[in-house]
């Protein structure tokens, strides 16, 4: 623990350039269970300016995914305040926040565009601007001929693919993505992290983006948010210097292992 | 032309074929006693020669089996569905259900005449209950399985509950329906033939058992043939309903016709 302590101050002084989008302050989660209650996320505070590619990393177990759900508004915490565009998220509001989750969790009864659809169903947007604004989304992330097919008709990759179109297609602020690509094999993990990238340039929104894994954390952010292992809380916080578009070569780069380096000196040290 | 080359299909047809000559050969070759046995053709000619008395039974069958259909399958789903997918009724229903099934609920047949008389009410009930707690417990079975990452990801687009459970909750089941409704059906026939072949005066079941006690075979297998012809409708029917509901089931045939995506009305001007 020793080491953490060392770098906690870095955390309050970092302030973001650009205007903030989300504030976190106090945050504090316990999840009551059997064997008694499990602090889950500990005094979390962070601040994500407009427009950037935040990654949150820590180990599994850590609480990224509840504190993903808390900002979604799925879940309550405990504790703290969550602010998007300077209002409090305490329901799941979709003009604001879209998520992506680690499985595509596609409606396998709908086809693909129908699931991008889908959001713009619920709110009872015309059939012709549904058509029109989910095609566009499914040409954004590259499907746009496979609108017509069904969930099982796709690979891994084309599904979280129309979940990531599905999840900008209300055209929110802010996409939250919770590890999308573990599920994923090596090669089209890549992929899909260049692609998203290039979704990310093409709408410019802002993004939260938990993983696991440092190098995806290091390619994709702008900057990187470390989380402790149980009671989850944040004891780093790193700009990612790295020139855009990134490529892979960067990542044998000496600022690339720097920074990965740094990154697992942190979640090393507590862990089981 | 071996059997494994052909189509599951014609083998099937086969099959029926081949029983279909047996029936009719064992019996006129006097390897089958005729009293055991009547030849298919005598039974044909037997039915039709009476085609008033079976078309009448025929229609007093068919009214049972619909109305204990509507009772033990709508029922079966409803209370299934309520059962399933609440944690508090489950607890406490479930094992009383369950061992309600274990008891042989023909024993209380004669019950149910003294109740509700020996005509058509009394079958009603009896196969109504029959064929209730199977598909009741079926159905609180697959409401369970329902993936819950579906109706969260519907929570994170704003669904309300309402739009939860008619748009996710209820597509999501239609395969645990549909199962219901098969099992239900088939024993719903059971039920209100068996009951009608115990103590009625009225039906197909009636039918087989008075011309048995009389002795004339060729009367009871053209009842045996018409309850046999009403179990392949149903089960006709239920096909037929399974083809529309399987276009998004993962290995679905090819020739089924899909639901219009609305990419066709403006998407594939662009995808051209
Ligand atoms: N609904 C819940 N009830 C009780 N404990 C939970 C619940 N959800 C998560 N937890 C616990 O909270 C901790 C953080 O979980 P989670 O947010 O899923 O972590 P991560 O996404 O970083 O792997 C874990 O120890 C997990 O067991
Ligand atoms: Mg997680």
């Amino acid at each position: 623990m020793q080491p953490l302590a060392e770098l906690k101050p870095v955390v309050d002084e970092a302030i973001a350039p650009e205007r903030p989008i989300i504030q976190v302050s106090g945050l504090d989660h316990v999840y009551p269970s059997r064997d008694g209650p499990v602090h889950a996320l500990s005094d979390i505070a962070l601040t994500v300016g407009e427009g950037r590619f935040v990654v949150i990393v820590g180990p599994s177990g850590c609480g990224k995914s509840s504190l993903l759900m808390m900002l979604a508004g799925l879940r309550h915490q405990t504790a703290g305040t969550i602010l998007c565009s300077g209002r409090p998220i305490t329901d799941p509001d979709p003009d604001r926040v879209g998520v992506v989750f680690q499985e595509a969790n596609l409606f396998p009864w709908l086809t693909a565009i129908d699931n991008v659809a889908f959001p713009l169903a619920l709110r009872g947007v015309s059939r012709a601007e549904r058509a029109a604004r989910a095609n566009a989304m499914l040409e954004l992330v590259g499907l746009g001929d496979a609108g017509g097919r069904y969930p099982h008709e796709l690979s891994g990759g084309m599904k979280q693919r129309v979940s990531i179109a599905r999840g900008l297609v209300q055209d929110p602020p802010v996409l939250l993505m919770d590890e999308p690509f573990a599920a994923l094999d090596e090669q089209t993990r890549m992929a899909m992290g260049e692609e998203l990238l290039r979704i990310w340039s093409a709408t410019r929104k802002t993004v939260v983006f938990v993983t696991h894994s440092l190098t995806e954390a290091v390619y994709l952010a702008d900057e990187v948010l470390v989380m402790s292992a149980r009671p989850g809380r944040i004891v780093d916080r790193m700009e990612v210097e790295l020139p855009r578009p990134r490529t892979y070569e960067m990542m044998a780069g000496a600022v690339f292992g720097r920074l990965r380096d740094r990154i697992w000196q942190q979640i090393k040290a507590p862990a089981r | 032309m071996s059997l494994g080359a052909m189509s599951p299909g014609a083998v099937r047809t086969l099959i029926i074929l081949g029983v279909l000559v047996l029936w009719e050969a064992l019996p006129r070759l006097g390897l089958v006693p005729m009293l055991f046995l009547p030849p298919l053709t005598t039974t044909l000619v037997a039915g039709f020669s009476d085609w008033r008395v079976y078309g009448a039974a025929l229609v007093v069958t068919l009214t049972e089996v619909a109305a204990a259909l509507v009772f033990a399958v709508g029922g079966g789903i409803l209370i299934g569905a309520f059962v399933g997918a609440l944690a508090g009724p489950r607890r406490i229903l479930l094992p009383v259900f369950s061992s309600f099934y274990a008891v042989p609920i023909v024993v209380l047949y004669p019950v149910f005449t003294a109740w509700f008389g020996i005509g058509s009410e009394s079958k009603i009930a009896f196969a109504a209950i029959y064929g209730f707690f199977p598909t009741m417990l079926a159905t609180a079975a697959g409401i369970q399985t329902i993936d819950p990452n579906l109706v969260l990801t519907a929570r994170s687009m704003g669904a309300t509950p309402v739009q939860r459970l008619l748009r996710v909750i209820l597509p999501a089941s239609i395969p645990t329906l549909l199962a219901g409704l098969r099992l239900g059906g088939a024993l719903v026939i059971v039920g209100v033939v068996v009951a009608e072949m115990l103590i009625s005066a009225a039906g197909i079941g009636y039918l087989v058992t008075s011309s048995r006690t009389v002795l004339d075979s060729p009367r009871v297998f053209a009842g045996v043939l018409l309850v046999l012809v009403i179990a392949m409708g149903f089960d006709m029917a239920m096909r037929v309903v399974e083809r529309r509901c399987a276009a998004w089931g993962g290995g679905a045939p090819a020739q089924v016709p899909r639901r219009r995506p609305i990419a066709r009305e403006t998407g594939q001007a662009n995808a051209a």
